[in-house]
């Protein structure tokens, strides 16, 4: 019996501080999303049912804004993981002064979004950007992009600096379930005469397979809930041409002061995840998957 | 033999690509930072400055109040890691060596609370923390943080405790020790690693934070350094070198804890998230 107090008490602040800080606002996000609370409206908020909704989804580039948002995820997701993946087998086997590398190579992960975003809009401006100048100077292109202001570029643009971004997390997480693969496995597979592709796709892949459909899952749910970066180069501009979900829930608060619209961009979006969540889990979980 | 060579030959072009792609964003962006306003908007581009100049990183605290900015991002970052490490220390704990029936049911209910969005909630915050009364202060964001922190760093604080053999503490409670006692003189001193993984962490994150930070702060002496960045950029006509010299102030905490602390917060990581 005393015990069970102890546990209740150590979990006790936590639980309160989620609760409060998370879980409230939740559920009263999810509320608002149906009332008419905006900058306009503070006092008679009044219960308006789907109305929010049936704006949102009557909006002539909501189409535009999910078919980016599908891009915006899939590519980061997809290039992410395949860099990283090669930067984790790059760095398996130890080197001198890998601990050194590993602090450069992974660092781009501590720095925040939005500052990431504002030195590569630097990077890749179209007049003074080194990124230009360095293409040029390979004789890869004649004149500068436009990276930014063309919007046919602005998506490929900042999905590269997601990329750019995200390929620490992914290179951490394989790489330290590279390590926990037994060598007995691949002294076999030398025995039986197999190269290191096949070493690759039939021990090493099956072998982090649970890691890698944890990883792709944290990340996409991350990666969807993430406007930093485009936030520091674009905004969602130009011409809407980078404009996510998540993008243009914040531009509905900043700008439009809309709460309660905004607050049904959120449900959306979570409803969306949600979707995503159960599905995933359900098409792997014969892969057995571990939390 | 030969294709031996040929491989590592191979793998260390890689490497150093993956390198110079890494590293060279930060080059760049120290680099402007000490370029002289003439050679930023200058052809050819330059690669290295022959007069580096302290110009942009003055004009950053003479024109906005960088300095307050970064004053605050310090009191609202350290505060809120300690809470929810401290936090986190206790729950991490229960869920590592604590034996109940809602044990995986509380770890599935923090692994949720990560997925939702920051800013589906910063509205609904916004309101309670005005009914609070707590609006344009350091302490709402702290609050705030604390508890999108104690959420994670409780799962990286079970992946540590986890790593912690229990023996050593059931030789310490036969030996005459309390469970509290053993869990004070014993398993806390392990678990000193962990733990300043966990801060450092929860520092970076906190560090970073924009979006909430943005609607919760309106005047300037309350900033953090994201939004005195942000509220740089909104205003028109700033040279390349001082938002430059704003961006290198705001990575240089998290860069130096990062590098200090990055081999333990990469096991942390990797141990809090793969297993249960």
């Amino acid at each position: 019996m005393k015990k069970r107090k102890f546990i209740f008490f150590m979990l006790l602040p936590t639980f309160l501080l989620i609760l409060f800080i998370i879980f409230y606002p939740t559920i009263s996000g999810v509320l608002l999303s149906f009332k008419n609370y905006s900058l306009f409206n503070f006092k008679n908020i009044e219960w308006i049912g789907f109305d929010n909704f049936k704006e949102i989804f009557s909006d002539p580039f909501y189409g535009n804004i999910i078919w980016n948002t599908v891009k915006w995820v899939v590519f980061s997701v997809f290039f992410q993981l395949i860099l990283g993946f090669i930067l984790a087998l790059l760095m398996k086997e130890p080197f001198k002064g890998r601990g050194i590398y590993a602090g450069f190579v992974f660092y781009p992960w501590a720095i925040s979004g939005f500052a990431i975003g504002l030195s590569w809009s630097w990077l890749l401006n179209g007049q003074f950007g080194v990124i230009n100048d360095i293409l040029m100077k390979i004789g890869f292109i004649n004149e500068g992009i436009n990276f930014l202001s063309d919007p046919s570029l602005a998506m490929f643009s900042v999905i590269l600096v997601n990329v750019w971004y995200g390929i620490p997390f992914f290179a951490i997480m394989i790489l330290a379930s590279l390590q926990t693969v037994p060598d007995s496995l691949y002294d076999a597979a030398e025995i039986d005469g197999a190269g290191y592709f096949t070493k690759l796709f039939h021990i090493t892949i099956p072998y982090i397979k649970p890691t890698l459909i944890n990883t792709i899952l944290l990340r996409t749910i991350w990666i969807m809930n993430f406007p930093d970066i485009i936030y520091g180069m674009t905004r969602g501009g130009p011409a809407g041409s980078t404009e996510i979900l998540s993008v243009k829930m914040i531009n509905t608060v900043f700008y439009e002061s809309d709460y309660s619209k905004a607050a049904a961009h959120g449900v959306v979006i979570v409803s969306i995840l949600f979707i995503y969540t159960i599905m995933y889990l359900r098409l792997t979980s014969k892969q057995e998957f571990s939390l | 033999m030969k294709k031996k060579t040929f491989k590592s030959i191979i793998r260390i072009i890689l490497l150093i690509i993956f390198f110079v792609f890494a590293i060279f964003p930060l080059y760049w962006i120290i680099l402007t930072s000490l370029k002289p306003t003439h050679e930023l908007y200058s052809f050819p581009i330059r690669y290295w400055t022959n007069n580096p100049s302290l110009y942009g990183y003055k004009k950053l605290f003479e024109f906005v109040n960088f300095q307050r900015y970064f004053l605050n991002s310090i009191i609202v970052s350290l505060s809120a890691s300690f809470v929810s490490t401290i936090f986190a220390m206790l729950s991490g704990y229960i869920l590592s060596r604590g034996e109940f029936k809602w044990k995986y049911p509380i770890i599935l209910f923090l692994f949720f609370s990560q997925m939702i969005p920051t800013y589906l909630i910063m509205v609904p915050q916004y309101t309670m923390f005005l009914k609070l009364n707590l609006i344009n202060k350091l302490a709402s964001l702290i609050i705030i943080y604390s508890g999108f922190g104690a959420a994670f760093s409780t799962i990286m604080a079970k992946g540590f405790f986890d790593r912690i053999p229990r023996s050593i503490e059931e030789a310490a409670l036969i030996d005459g020790c309390n469970e509290v006692q053993s869990l004070f003189k014993i398993t806390l001193p392990l678990m000193v690693p962990g733990l300043s993984a966990i801060l450092s962490f929860s520092f970076v994150n906190n560090w970073n934070e924009l979006f909430t930070a943005v609607m919760f702060l309106n005047t300037s002496d309350k900033y953090t350094v994201p939004v005195g960045l942000y509220s740089i950029v909104s205003k028109a006509g700033v040279q390349w070198n001082v938002l430059a010299a704003g961006i290198v102030i705001a990575l240089l905490p998290t860069i130096i804890v990062f590098a200090f602390a990055q081999k333990y917060i990469i096991s942390g990581l990797t141990q809090g998230s793969l297993k249960d």
